[in-house]
C-alpha cells in the first residue's frame, strides 16, 4: 500500500500516467510550478547580477566574504536541509494515508524553519554589531539584500505549512495536492538558500 | 479617485430586451485600462524620461541640465498625466470589480482599492509635480532642482509598501476564491511584484550599482516583472470579462 | 514507515548533509586571522557542488524523477543555465 507513486487512498491525483515502471505525477497543482520556475528565473537574474558585479571587484568581494560567519552559514544550510527532509516525508505519508504522521513531520519542518529566521536574525545582529551594514561596500549590500528576499521567502513557506498543517488537521479536506504544492514551494526556499549559500560563503 | 465608476454601472443591471453583448459597461471600462497604461508607458518613458531613470550619481549641474535639457517634453507629458491619472484609479476599480465576484467577498477588493488609492501619489503624481515645478521656472537655483530631482525619482521607484500592500491582498484573493475568476497562478505572479519591491529598499541608500534607483535590480527586472503582471491582468480580466454571464446578477 | 521510497528520501538528505560539509570545509571564512586567496580548482568544484546539491533536491526532495517531462526539462534547463553562467563569469 505503501508505493510512491499511486495515490489509493487520497482524493486528488493530479494526471498520473500509467506508462513506465513509474508512473508519473506532478508534484501539487500547475500553479505552484509556475511560482516555483518563476522565482528560480527572477532569482537566477539577481544571482548572475551578483556574480557581475563580483567580478568587478573580486578583491573587495573576497575580502569581504571573509567577514561572513561560515560556521552559522553552514549550520543554516543543514537546517533547512533538514526541515526540507521533514516535508518531503510528510508528503509521502499523507500521500501513504498517515495523516497525523504527515503533520508530525510538517510541524518539525515548520519547526526548523522558525530555527532558520532565529539564527539568521543572531547572525545579522552580529554583523551589523560588528560595523558590517548594507551601505558598508557592494557586498554586503548583496548579502543582506539576498538572505533578506531569502528570509522573506522562508517566511512565506511558513505561511503556507501553516496552510498545509490547518488542511491536514480537518478530516473534511487533506487534500493531497496541497500538501504536496506547500512541500514544492518550500524546497524551492531550501534550493535558492543551497545557492545562496555556494555564492556568497563559500566560492572564492 | 474613481472608484465609484465601475461599481456604480456594474450595479445598472442588463435590459433583458436588448441583446446583451457581454456586460456593456464593464467592456469599456475594460478597455480603459490598456488605453491608459499605454498612455502611461509613452509618457514615462518617451516624454518625462523618468524611465529608465536619470542616473542618482550625477552632479547638481547635470541634473540641472536634464531638467533644461527635456523641459518641454516633461511638460507635456506630466501635463497630460495629472490630467488622465483617474484611469488608474478607472483600472483598479475593475479589478476590484471583478474581486467582489469572488467568494472571498469584499473586504480585499477594498485593501486593494484603499492601498493602491494611497500609492497613487507617491507612485506616479509626485514624481509629475516634482519634475513640472522644476522646468516651470527655466531659471530656478541648480540646488533646488538636485532637490526635486532627487524627491521625485525616489518616490517614484521607492514607494513599496501600497503597492506591497495591494498585490497582498490580490494574492489572497486570487488563492481563496472558489469561483475562479482569475487563475490560480496570476496569484503568484503579483507575489513576485512583492519580491521585487523588497529589492528595491535599497534606493534610499545607493547611489550607483544595482540597487540604486535606477539599477538592475532595484529597477530593471522590477520593470520587467510588472510588464509581464499588467500584461496577464489584462489578459485575464478581458477572460473574465467574456466569461461573465451577461445576465449576472449586479453585485451588491 | 520505512519504504523504499522514504529511505531513498532519507540517503538523498544524508548526501546533501555531507556535500555541505564538505563546502564547510573548502569556504574561505574560516576565520584563523590570515586572509585567504582566490582558488579556480575550488570555486570550480563549489560550483559542480552546487548544481549536484540542486539537482539532489529538486529531482529527490521535489519529486521531479517521477513528474512531467516538462517539468524535468524546465528544471535542468534552470540549473545548467545558472551554473553554467556563473561559471562563465567567475572564469572571464
Amino acid at each position: 500500500m505503501t508505493n510512491t507513486d499511486q495515490t489509493a487512498s487520497d482524493l486528488d491525483i493530479a494526471g498520473p500516467s500509467h506508462s513506465a515502471a513509474r508512473p508519473v505525477h506532478m508534484p501539487g497543482d500547475g500553479a505552484m510550478w509556475v511560482m516555483v520556475l518563476g522565482d528560480f528565473i527572477i532569482f537566477g537574474s539577481y544571482f548572475v547580477i551578483f556574480m557581475i558585479y563580483r567580478a568587478m571587484a573580486p578583491h573587495e568581494f573576497l575580502e569581504s566574504q571573509q567577514h561572513l560567519n561560515l560556521n552559522v552559514g553552514a549550520l543554516n544550510t543543514l537546517v533547512l536541509l533538514t526541515s526540507s527532509w521533514f516535508v518531503a516525508r510528510s508528503v509521502q505519508a499523507v500521500r501513504a494515508g498517515d495523516h497525523s504522521r504527515g503533520l508530525r513531520l510538517t510541524y518539525l519542518g515548520g519547526l526548523c524553519g522558525v530555527l532558520f529566521i532565529v539564527i539568521k536574525a543572531y547572525e545579522w545582529t552580529a554583523k551589523v554589531a560588528a560595523g558590517y551594514t548594507m551601505p558598508s561596500n557592494q557586498f554586503f549590500m548583496f548579502y543582506y539584500m539576498l538572505t533578506g528576499v531569502h528570509l522573506f521567502h522562508v517566511g512565506l513557506g511558513l505561511l503556507i505549512l501553516g496552510i498545509v498543517v490547518r488542511e491536514l488537521r480537518n478530516p473534511r479536506r487533506r487534500r493531497l495536492s496541497m500538501v504536496e504544492s506547500g512541500a514544492t514551494y518550500w524546497h524551492m526556499v531550501d534550493l535558492l538558500w543551497i545557492v545562496i549559500f555556494a555564492l556568497l560563503y563559500v566560492m572564492r | 479617485m474613481s472608484s465609484a465608476v465601475s461599481t456604480e454601472s456594474a450595479a445598472r443591471p442588463v435590459d433583458p430586451g436588448a441583446r446583451p453583448a457581454g456586460k456593456r459597461d464593464v467592456w469599456i471600462v475594460f478597455w480603459i485600462v490598456p488605453a491608459f497604461y499605454t498612455a502611461f508607458g509613452i509618457i514615462f518613458f518617451a516624454l518625462a524620461r523618468v524611465m529608465p531613470p536619470p542616473r542618482p550619481d550625477v552632479t547638481t549641474d547635470q541634473m540641472a541640465h536634464f531638467f533644461h535639457a527635456h523641459a518641454t517634453t516633461i511638460q507635456i507629458g506630466f501635463g497630460i498625466l495629472v490630467l488622465i491619472v483617474g484611469g488608474a484609479g478607472v483600472a483598479n476599480g475593475i479589478v476590484v470589480y471583478h474581486i467582489k465576484r469572488m467568494t472571498v467577498g469584499s473586504v480585499l477588493g477594498y485593501a486593494y482599492m484603499g492601498s493602491l488609492a494611497v500609492g497613487a501619489l507617491p507612485g506616479c503624481l509626485l514624481v509629475a509635480f516634482c519634475f513640472l515645478t522644476a522646468v516651470y521656472r527655466p531659471d530656478r537655483d541648480p540646488q533646488l532642482l538636485a532637490l526635486l530631482y532627487d524627491l521625485g525619482l525616489l518616490s517614484y521607484v521607492g514607494s513599496l509598501g501600497c503597492f506591497t500592500t495591494a498585490w497582498f491582498a490580490f494574492a489572497i484573493a486570487i488563492l481563496y476564491d472558489r469561483n475562479q475568476i482569475f487563475p490560480k497562478w496570476l496569484a503568484y505572479v503579483t507575489v513576485w511584484q512583492i519580491v521585487t519591491e523588497i529589492l528595491a529598499i535599497p534606493v534610499f541608500v545607493s547611489k550607483a550599482g544595482p540597487f540604486a534607483w535606477n539599477g538592475s535590480i532595484a529597477f530593471w527586472v522590477g520593470t520587467v516583472v510588472f510588464g509581464f503582471w499588467l500584461s496577464c491582468l489584462i489578459v485575464f480580466l478581458k477572460k473574465a470579462n467574456d466569461l461573465q454571464p451577461a445576465d449576472e446578477a449586479p453585485l451588491p | 514507515m520505512t519504504t523504499a521510497a522514504t529511505r531513498t528520501t532519507t540517503y538523498a538528505w544524508i548526501a546533501l548533509c555531507a556535500i555541505t560539509i564538505l563546502s564547510w570545509w573548502l569556504a574561505p571564512a574560516h576565520g584563523h586571522g590570515e586572509p585567504v586567496g582566490p582558488s579556480m580548482p575550488i570555486t570550480v568544484a563549489v560550483i559542480a557542488l552546487g548544481f549536484i546539491k540542486g539537482r539532489m533536491i529538486i529531482r529527490y526532495f521535489m519529486e521531479v524523477r517521477t513528474a512531467p517531462r516538462w517539468i524535468k526539462l524546465a528544471t535542468d534547463a534552470w540549473l545548467v543555465v545558472l551554473w553554467a553562467a556563473v561559471l562563465a563569469i567567475y572564469l572571464v
